[in-house]
């Protein structure tokens, strides 16, 4: 049996609805509005007791966005991750309804880990375990996503990927994929996490983690600042888009994704894996690199993430485009992070204007970078890049541009 | 568009050769039990681990220095299906090769471990070392780094049917003509926690054997290792079908979304077909999709040797499958009860040169696989 070329067709894809819970705000409107008065969402962490850490703060999602939307005692019973995915594929879908997708790729890095937490503290401590069964069945990675599909009644196959802090850009990505190799006509594609104290803690022993501002980029930056929040873009091919006469709000047009093999947590100095990932981004897209006129960045804030993410950006894009991180604002949301962050990009492809790098002062010596400093920028944006790296060197990237018929 | 198996490999309580296990497979054999203690509770479970001469052609790596269980699996079956399509590493170097790792409950020994410190003493005392290796994809990373992949990495989670969805992943990454190879891998740990999470959740038995298809189910016996699937543009056995899977919200609706899977990927009346009973609700709902779907046909159940591998167990079908297609063997069926007392039963289905996997995973998702003999 061989392998048949003829059949690989490269359909366009259209990105028909989006919908997001993050720091920043419950929904577009008040993600944008965030976004343009450069709004800082971190403060103390008051989920979990942190007096240990080192880094005492967070970014949450307000308490109603962790709430369900519904009454009932299977609703009750959710983790906030499935309730904030609920809330973003609520809006997405909200005034989509005729969007049902042959497919969903979510991502996420641990799901409905605090039951976990929950049902080990319990067993250890010997405490009541009445309780266990629910957190059993609803900690897995997995149930956030098959909760939110089952809300709406969809009944599409779902593949859940779990590529660390690129999670969500990988699950856009490979949408993107499904789509443009015609095995698939629409997908619902986002990503999920919700904070809990295995990973706080886990970022704060590895002293990733800041107890000052989350500074991108800076010269001051000493690290990262975690967040939570959920997103979902529907992503449709673009003739059945049109022809259902679906609002559509950009394109998605390139993905790249590349493994950097240099350690399971550090990048390689060098850049490389971020670069390629870029680098196949655009040509998938088919675009030079002076066609980006904005690239929302990882940008955690630790030295090794942002100084190797400079390096490969000053590298590929000699034209200099604006960049920024709105993990500055809104913390990094690990699984959720890509796709909220595509969201971000669709908002200021939409509504021209370059979301702010909060806490900024002046840039490292190793970032050679037009951030986009404390404030937003008025600008059209035709084409954006956004970037996600992760542990195990797993490094994605893709690319937004507005849509044109 | 085409896609084959060109090669596999396994890390089983029976063993983690090809021939090895597949010739216990074929005589009924059981692995030996083992007791996990669960020192909160002073309380233990029965589990089939891997023995650790399982992993003796494992190739020292700085990588496996600190690594779990679930990765030394992961690798080595890897690095055995690369061996088993004849795949050197200079032959790879010119090639596009991706990785998918499908996972359940991941890596748990070490996240157990880095947990019972913050409980224990404080989030002073959490160990920077273990935490990375908590993380879903960290054997993915590691197997990456010994095979020198620096391409399309992905992990993909699910529950026991995640294998059978990580080999859709892989065939969605190859309809991109550029990746001539796709290496699928799914590993697994066994642990005292999941057998207790298992026990509340009344899935697990005290003691073996597994008894398929019993009424009552009797429930399951959680075991541990890793399978991997290499898919290529060739090989002696093509996919010939997938379904990416389809989710129940409830039990009683399995064997409904089971028996849709099964159309899905084409499954004859009288078709061969490795299921995943395990000696829970799964048997029952299997065998009423096999009633629908495939009325004359056979459904074999491995579980019952192997116990539950969760994300490796739908693996460790898929490369069943591809033994009995290219060795016209298979051990006896399970299900009806029938076809057990038809001895050359196994020739004439394999001669038939296709077969279906199919898994039903303990937490609402199913899935489907179509192979036949290239």
């Amino acid at each position: 049996m061989t392998f048949n070329a003829a059949n690989v067709t490269n359909k366009r894809v259209a990105v028909v609805a989006a919908g997001v819970i993050s720091p920043l705000g419950l929904g577009l409107a008040e993600t944008l509005e965030s976004l343009r008065t450069a709004r800082d969402c971190v403060g103390p962490v008051t989920r979990f007791d942190v007096q240990a850490c080192r880094c005492q703060t967070a970014a949450q999602v307000r308490d109603e966005g962790l709430q369900p939307i519904t009454n009932g005692s299977r609703a009750r019973r959710l983790h906030p991750a499935s309730n904030m995915m609920i809330r973003a594929l609520h809006e997405a879908l909200d005034e989509n309804q005729n969007f049902h997708p042959d497919l969903a790729v979510i991502g996420t890095t641990s799901g409905g880990m605090s039951f976990g937490e929950q049902y080990y503290r319990a067993l250890s401590t010997r405490a009541p375990l009445q309780r266990a069964p629910r957190w059993i069945a609803n900690y897995s990675p997995q149930k956030p996503a098959v909760d939110a599909l089952e809300a709406f009644g969809l009944e599409c196959p779902c593949q859940i990927i779990a590529n660390a802090c690129a999670s969500g850009t990988n699950a856009i990505g490979h949408a993107f994929h499904c789509i443009r190799s015609g095995k698939y006509r629409r997908v619902l594609a986002g990503g999920y996490d919700a904070l809990c104290e295995l990973v706080f803690v886990g970022f704060d022993s590895l002293q990733a983690a800041t107890p000052d501002k989350c500074r991108p980029f800076d010269a001051d930056r000493t690290g990262m600042v975690l967040g939570e929040g959920a997103a979902v873009l529907a992503l449709e091919e673009w003739n059945s888009a049109q022809d259902r006469g679906a609002n559509i709000l950009a394109e998605i047009t390139g993905y790249g994704i590349s493994t950097d093999n240099h350690h399971l947590t550090q990048p390689n100095p060098s850049g490389i894996g971020p670069r390629d990932a870029m680098e196949q981004a655009l040509r998938t897209a088919g675009i030079d690199e002076s066609m980006v006129d904005y690239i929302n960045a990882h940008g955690t804030a630790t030295k090794f993430n942002d100084s190797a993410e400079a390096k490969a950006i000053r590298e590929l894009f000699p034209s200099g485009p604006p960049v920024s991180s709105t993990k500055s604002m809104m913390g990094h949301s690990l699984g959720a992070a890509g796709a909220i962050e595509a969201v971000v990009c669709l908002l200021a492809i939409q509504h021209s204007f370059l979301p702010p790098n909060i806490n900024f002062t002046r840039a490292g010596e190793d970032v050679d970078l037009d951030i986009v400093a404390n404030q937003p920028r008025s600008s059209a944006v035709r084409t954006a890049v956004s970037n996600s790296f992760g542990f195990g060197g797993t490094n994605a990237s893709i690319v937004l541009q507005t849509a044109r018929s | 568009m085409n896609v084959c198996i060109a090669g596999v490999g396994w890390v089983t309580p029976l063993g983690s050769t090809i021939e090895e296990v597949w010739n216990q497979l074929l005589a009924g054999n059981i692995p030996p039990i083992a007791e996990v203690s669960d020192p909160l509770g002073n309380k233990s479970y029965p589990a089939y681990q891997v023995p650790p001469s399982a992993l003796r052609n494992l190739p020292p790596h700085p990588r496996l220095r600190r690594a779990s269980a679930i990765s030394r699996f992961a690798a080595a079956a890897g690095l055995a299906a690369l061996t088993d399509a004849n795949l050197t590493n200079e032959h790879l170097q010119s090639k596009q090769l991706a990785l998918v790792f499908a996972v359940a409950n991941g890596g748990v020994i070490y996240t157990k471990r880095f947990y019972r410190d913050i409980v224990d003493s404080g989030a002073g005392s959490a160990s920077p070392l273990l935490f990375p290796e908590t993380v879903f994809n960290a054997a993915a990373s590691h197997v990456a780094a010994i095979i020198g992949l620096n391409g399309t990495c992905y992990t993909v989670v699910g529950d026991g049917s995640v294998g059978l969805t990580g080999i859709q992943m892989a065939e969605d990454v190859m309809s991109d003509p550029s990746v001539d190879y796709c290496l699928v891998i799914a590993a697994e740990e066994a642990d005292w926690l999941l057998c207790d999470a298992y026990q509340k959740w009344r899935l697990l038995r005290r003691q073996p054997p597994i008894e398929v298809f019993a009424s009552p189910a009797g429930g399951t016996i959680l075991s541990e290792g890793a399978g991997a699937v290499l898919l290529a543009r060739t090989g002696p056995v093509q996919v010939a079908a997938t379904s990416a899977g389809a989710y129940f919200a409830r039990r009683e609706k399995a064997g409904t979304v089971l028996a849709r899977v099964l159309e899905k990927v084409g499954t004859s009346e009288n078709a061969m077909v490795i299921g995943s009973a395990n000696g829970t609700f799964v048997d029952a709902a299997e065998s009423s999709a096999m009633d629908k779907v495939a009325p004359s046909g056979v459904l074999y159940a491995i579980k019952g040797s192997l116990g539950e591998g969760v994300a490796a167990g739908a693996l460790w079908q898929v490369i069943a499958g591809v033994r009995a297609l290219t060795t016209a063997q298979m051990p006896q069926p399970q299900y009806p009860k029938r076809a057990a007392a038809d001895r050359s039963l196994a020739k004439k289905l394999t001669d038939r040169g296709e077969l279906t996997v199919l898994s039903c995973g303990l937490n609402q998702h199913a899935g489907a696989v179509r192979l036949r003999r290239a």
